[in-house]
């Protein structure tokens, strides 16, 4: 080998190698302080989807001021789950890779994209009182580059009147890898605000979006062209990441996801409301 | 030609040789970060280190750099300290590393950094490249300054995320220029800029 070609193998090494390690050693020191930022960001995404975060605010704190709470819940047996939610049985990405904590999803109702879901998972109650006024639950599927993750908040005051009259109170995504300026857009205020709810305004048709019909059936879609209460208005360019959203949205509020649970929820809440009129009726009934 | 002074080489990158204005570099980022000054300001300061700093390090170790991987070295060191930066960002300023998104790690990207590491660098020692590169950074920091202004105060009203033409959607009187939200707009004024520079100092206009 010429004496020029050594000289540059040796450069080329020697450099790459200081860079790498630099580079590395950099990544890999920040990595706990980075950690502790994306999960702040996650306290803060669920806020942010209930409507109760202020900028600059304290996640720990803006929880406890606004009475929210995590509680665990059993996805297979759609109930709540007690236990210290800082085991390893409630940490999705250990979950995930322990075959005694998941479940395979068959490939007709994996709309989403993720084969496999966990057994347990944590969602947050916001209470006012001893009544849950806002679910938020966990959510995620895949986009077009990446798998989104958020968190869907349902206002539950109404839902006294069945699964119809639930409203989406918002929509976070606090991770995903969607190309900016399109499927990423679904970071984009304005976007985020159609799934708020709005104060009815003169002329305007919709005022809130609405998921379910009266049998829990998930209808809510993000569409072109969006009219009805249970739609949102897709991003332009960015059919297949609007297509990522609707397609989780249905799997997560549906029969596999968080559905069974919320009627089963709802179902205990209704029995404990009218214990007087119930013994009424039946006594007239039977 | 004289030997240009270090006082000089700071300088003369903010008027006489601004890297937007008169070599039209680095105008991908310019359009993109400056529809807030809050992230203007951040990118420049990015800019100016990685530039400073890469112009340095490539000039310690010129006399070593083979002439047949001379590019891709400087390559090596630039995106080594684009990606220190984007780290440092990530960890320690979390909101702003989430609004300048991709655009830091674009740095490398910038034709600025790779121009003035071969057209200075290379040829110079470390201490005049250090400078040539803070003068070049702070050239297209000033630039990016100007028009993340004139963007954020005619587009949304404000300055640094403060009130100063209270928006109609938030009560006030200024209805606020959509256009100047979008990206042309960034190259509309980089354009007004230039032409404004170049009444000032003719010399820079282009032989016909």
């Amino acid at each position: 080998m010429k004496p020029e070609t050594k000289r540059t193998f040796k450069v080329a090494v020697t450099l790459s190698l200081i860079c790498s390690v630099v580079v590395s050693a950099l990544a890999v020191g920040l990595k706990s302080i980075q950690e502790e930022q994306k999960e702040a960001f996650r306290q803060q995404s669920i806020l942010s989807a209930a409507g109760l975060w202020t900028e600059g605010g304290d996640p720990g704190q803006l929880f406890k001021d606004n009475n929210v709470a995590a509680v665990g819940i059993n996805l297979e047996e759609d109930k709540q789950e007690i236990g210290d939610l800082s085991e390893a049985k409630f940490d999705m990405a250990k979950s995930l890779q322990n075959p005694d904590l998941n479940r395979s999803i068959a490939a007709a109702d994996d709309i989403a994209g993720l084969k496999k879901i966990e057994k347990y998972s944590i969602v947050y109650e916001v209470k006012d009182g001893e009544t849950i006024k806002t679910l938020v639950l966990p959510i995620r599927g895949k986009g077009l580059w990446s798998t989104l993750y958020g968190f869907i908040a349902l206002d539950l005051s109404n839902i006294a009147n069945g699964p119809a009259a639930i409203k989406v109170a918002g929509l976070t995504y606090y991770k995903h890898g969607e190309t900016p300026g399109l499927g990423g857009e679904v970071d984009n205020k304005l976007w985020k605000d159609k799934w708020r709810p709005h104060p009815e305004v003169e002329g305007q048709k919709k005022r809130a979006v609405y998921p379910f019909d009266e049998n829990w059936n998930v209808v809510v879609e993000v569409s072109k062209n969006a009219t009805t209460v249970h739609q949102v208005d897709a991003i332009s360019g960015a059919t297949l990441t609007s297509n990522g959203v609707t397609n989780m949205l249905q799997f997560w509020l549906g029969k596999n996801g968080f559905g069974p649970f919320m009627k089963n929820m709802a179902e205990t809440a209704a029995k404990v409301d009218v214990p007087e009129t119930a013994s009424l009726t039946s006594t007239t009934n039977k | 030609m004289a030997e240009p002074t270090a006082k000089q080489i700071l300088l003369d990158p903010l008027l006489n040789k601004n890297p937007i204005a008169l070599q039209i570099l680095g105008l991908c980022s310019a359009l993109a970060v400056t529809v807030k000054l809050e992230t203007s300001v951040v990118m420049a300061i990015a800019v100016t280190l990685v530039t400073g700093c890469s112009s340095a390090a490539i000039s310690v170790i010129r006399a070593e750099i083979p002439n047949s991987i001379r590019i891709i070295v400087q390559m090596t060191i630039i995106a080594s300290m684009v990606i220190m930066v984007d780290q440092i960002l990530q960890a320690f300023t979390p909101e702003l590393s989430r609004q300048l998104s991709v655009f830091v790690g674009l740095i490398i990207t910038n034709c600025i950094v790779m121009g003035r590491a071969e057209a200075f660098a290379m040829k110079n020692g470390p201490l005049l490249s250090f400078l040539d590169g803070i003068g070049n950074g702070l050239g297209y920091g000033l630039m990016l300054i100007l028009v993340g202004c004139c963007r954020e105060l005619l587009g949304s009203g404000k300055l640094f995320g403060h009130n100063v033409l209270t928006p109609v959607t938030e009560g006030g009187w200024y209805p606020t220029n959509g256009l100047m939200l979008i990206a042309p707009s960034a190259f509309i004024l980089i354009g007004l800029i230039i032409w404004a520079l170049r009444t000032i100092k003719p010399e820079q206009v282009e032989a016909e």
